[in-house]
């Protein structure tokens, strides 16, 4: 039982020292997301932790936003992204193997002007909380999908638009693929939505996991850096068992 | 799946934590069990030989009045249409499908939703007769079910999540799937729909835990069947042997003979059980020859879907009698002898009793009132056609001569299934009196396009019903008593060892009948329509009752006349469960 202990006491240590420091966004919602997102794991605001979004939502369904957390490359465990004011807050959670980079851009919905929030959770079992703010006239969530009122969307679902962009000794890989990703909120259309992707190589080994979420914008748009320039696959499948392949 | 540098896969978590949370699903052996165990229905039509008969007596002629609406769940949204479900029950949990693709998961014992799956469909689906659905198969963990865009998906039986997902043919060329599927011998066993479409039809065997194409069998003589090894496609014999035996030039390649039904898996002779729906085109001058396999029962080895023997009701077929009826298993005695039978009620009008073992006809006869199209069966139980009764060949003209035939091209009896008491020896056929004028029309094929070459109009042939529920004595063809109904019939039946005969009608009402009188005991107004099929089990002690109620089905879209006599039936989509509580079963 003494290992037992000797944990606990690390982790009270831990939890101690680690001191969260002033929340940079207006929040009435952090202690509500940190308990449900976080859990009693201990955490800091991090400016470490680069989230990038534009300061407002031209267009409240393809709302861009990067987080980068290579200032803590080779210690990132996993990636959370949530906007706290959406119906559905959840983005998505990432986790890089070693050979991808703790970096992924990708395009989201706002339901309203929102604190966007990036947790990154580092080997010592701390939360490094990145955030950035988002002025939207809303609606992003709600408003009805302009993929499905095209003629034939059907026909498009699942094609993939992938290319990669060499970065000295890294690639950037940015995928696009067509989807009406419906998160349920409209009347009438299910929920129908990509919620899980993964990063393989050329044998198939899996490189990142990415789980998704209705807060995506549809026709959803995915950016990874990747050590090196070897083949790479980003492998979806959505809700209703449809698979999904890109090559880069 | 190799994981490089990461501590775990989300993926693999969660199907993980899945499975340990879950009681064990269905096995061969509850399969197997079906016909003896009232605590839950694993199996389409109740017991294995499709009988939709219950052991359960708790429920009677003596009580069912006393029988009680304990909850009910309505399937929501926008989509009203036709609820032709068999419910499945699992470990208090219920398993249904409702119309649009639906699946839901619910607490048999309070009607509390546990989840729903809505399948995304194409808006370019092609339904012939509503977007129905006849519901899940269930095996392992897994809820499995076929959509209208023609896919079979397994749900995680817990959380309503896809586990795999398979395309089982095109939805372009007008295939669907409306059918349960059927698990056998460890095989998931398929059909397809779309007859009305010029597709080939075929039945299909995947693998239920990964979704697998383990063979498929072509229902249209002249194509070729395959059994798969190692994802590769080995040729297993051409339908029938070679094309052109039966069809002229190649409109076996559009042939029809859809198996939209399912089927049913008969161990005592280790066969599938299915039957094949109407030839394309309607218009029978366009394809001389009997089209085989279409109007048919065949019994298939479920090891590699070869076929064992064939019947076909209707060679020929010139009026959609598309015979893709139900064939169930029943054993009788005949001085001294146990005979291995199966019964099927045509589209057509004849109601058939054949060898099961080799599919010999044994005896046949009409169980409607009026059959014009035929003046009777021969030995063989090959109908003695009445050629003033086909429709004529348009030649150059548009259209050719119309005539009045009976019954319907909706059937005699049509998807609706019937039950068997082992009680009474009887068959409960749910049946409608109706006819109506057809001429015939030139018509080509395209794919994805309508192939009928027909025209058609419905009448009643009564003023005061078309409906009319039938118990059948299937050694003598007499029949022992009937309940007519003014709308059309579209509901399956429920027989119990209660002595008690279930149904519903178009009108709204669950109905109990005494199974040798025909006396009407209960009815309950459901709101809407009842076009599926009652099923009962037993729970805690009590005997319980569900049927789903939703009016919709082929009738209100192709009603010609018929139109007038439901054009006030409302939509509606609720499961309705009852049961008769404890203290009144001491009561009586």
């Amino acid at each position: 039982m003494w290992w037992n202990s000797v944990l606990l006491a690390l982790l009270l240590t831990s939890a101690a020292h680690a001191s969260p420091g002033k929340d940079p966004m207006p929040s009435v919602m952090w202690q509500f997301y940190q308990q449900k997102m976080l859990g009693d794991k201990p955490f800091v605001f991090d400016d470490k932790v680069v989230l990038q979004a534009p300061p407002f939502a031209e267009d409240s369904r393809q709302v861009p936003i990067q987080v980068d957390a290579r200032a803590y490359a080779g210690q990132v465990e996993k990636i959370i992204a949530w906007a706290e004011l959406n119906p559905i807050p959840r983005i998505f959670s990432f986790e890089p193997g070693p050979q991808v980079q703790p970096l992924l851009a990708i395009r989201i919905r706002v339901e309203q002007a929102t604190p966007i929030r990036a947790a990154v959770l580092t080997k010592d079992g701390v939360w490094h909380v990145g955030s950035a703010w988002v002025e939207a006239a809303g609606g992003g969530c709600t408003a009805p999908s302009v993929v499905r009122a095209q003629e034939g969307w059907e026909e498009r679902l699942g094609q993939i638009h992938a290319a990669r962009f060499i970065h000295g000794n890294d690639s950037r890989l940015r995928l696009r693929v067509d989807h009406p990703m419906d998160n349920g909120m409209v009347g009438g259309v299910p929920e129908f939505y990509l919620d899980q992707a993964q990063l393989r190589d050329e044998q198939g080994q899996v490189l990142a996991n990415i789980e998704l979420f209705p807060a995506v914008a549809e026709n959803p748009v995915i950016s990874l850096e990747v050590q090196g320039h070897d083949q790479a696959r980003l492998w979806l499948r959505d809700n209703s068992g449809n698979e999904f392949e890109g090559e880069f | 799946m190799k994981l490089t540098g990461l501590t775990h896969s989300t993926l693999c978590l969660a199907i993980t934590l899945a499975s340990l949370s879950a009681v064990a699903g269905v096995t061969d052996q509850d399969i197997s069990d079906s016909g003896k165990r009232n605590d839950q229905i694993v199996v389409n039509g109740l017991n294995q030989a499709g009988q939709r008969y219950s052991t359960l007596d708790t429920l009677n002629t003596s009580n069912v009045k006393e029988l009680r609406p304990v909850w009910a769940l309505s399937f929501g949204g926008e989509k009203q249409r036709g609820q032709q479900a068999q419910p499945m029950i699992k470990d208090g949990v219920m398993y249904v499908t409702a119309s649009y693709s639906r699946v839901f998961a619910a607490d048999a014992r309070t009607g509390k939703k546990l989840w729903q799956y809505d399948a995304r469909l194409p808006d370019g689906i092609m339904p012939c007769c509503d977007v129905i659905n006849r519901g899940v198969a269930l095996y392992g963990d897994l809820v499995i079910f076929g959509t209208l865009d023609a896919k079979l998906v397994a749900l995680n039986k817990d959380t309503g999540k896809v586990v795999w997902k398979k395309t089982v043919a095109d939805y372009k060329a007008g295939y669907s799937i409306s059918a349960a599927p059927l698990i056998a011998k460890g095989k998931l066993i398929t059909g397809v729909a779309g007859g009305e479409f010029g597709v080939v039809g075929k039945i299909e065997a995947y693998d239920p835990s990964n979704g697998e194409l383990l063979w498929t069998r072509p229902t249209v003589e002249g194509n070729m069947g395959y059994v798969y090894k190692d994802g590769k496609a080995v040729e297993n014999g051409i339908s029938g042997g070679a094309p052109g035996k039966t069809w002229p030039g190649d409109l076996w390649k559009t042939g029809g003979a859809a198996p939209w039904l399912g089927g049913f898996y008969d161990p005592t002779t280790d066969s599938l059980l299915f039957g094949t729906g109407n030839p394309s085109p309607w218009n029978s001058h366009l394809r001389p020859g009997d089209n085989l396999f279409s109007s048919s029962r065949l019994a298939l080895n479920p090891e590699d879907g070869s076929i064992k023997w064939h019947f076909q009701t209707t060679p020929h077929d010139g009026w959609d009698f598309d015979g893709v009826n139900e064939l169930v298993s029943f054993d009788y005695q005949d001085g001294g002898k146990t005979i291995k039978a199966a019964a099927t009620a045509d589209r057509n009008g004849f109601f058939y009793v054949l060898d099961r073992t080799n599919g010999k006809f044994i005896r046949g006869f009409p169980f409607v009132d009026k059959i014009t199209w035929a003046k009777g069966l021969d030995k063989d139980g090959r109908p003695i056609y009445d050629d003033a009764h086909r429709p004529g060949e348009p030649g150059a003209e548009k259209k050719g001569t119309s005539v009045f035939v009976a019954p319907s091209f909706l059937g005699g009896k049509n998807w609706m299934p019937m039950a068997y008491s082992q009680d009474t020896g009887l068959f409960y056929v749910p049946s409608n009196e109706w006819g109506m004028d057809m001429w015939n029309e030139g018509v080509t094929y395209k794919k994805g396009a309508a192939y009928l070459g027909a025209g058609f109009t419905i009448k009643p042939l009564n003023e005061d019903y078309i409906g009319v529920l039938r118990a059948i004595d299937p050694k003598t063809g007499k029949e022992v008593w009937r309940y007519k109904n003014y709308a059309p019939l579209w509901g399956g039946v429920l027989a119990t060892k209660g002595n008690l005969v279930f149904t519903g009608n178009p009108e709204g009402y669950l109905m109990a009948f005494d199974a040798k009188t025909g006396e009407k005991l209960y009815q309950f107004n459901t709101g809407s329509g009842v076009i599926a099929s009652p099923v009962t089990w037993e729970m805690d002690g009590e005997q319980y009752v569900t049927v789903l109620s939703g009016w919709g089905g082929a009738v209100p879209l192709w009603g010609g006349e018929v139109a007038k006599r439901i054009k006030d039936l409302d939509q509606g989509g609720m499961i309705w469960t009852f049961k008769l509580p404890k203290e009144l079963v001491a009561k009586h």
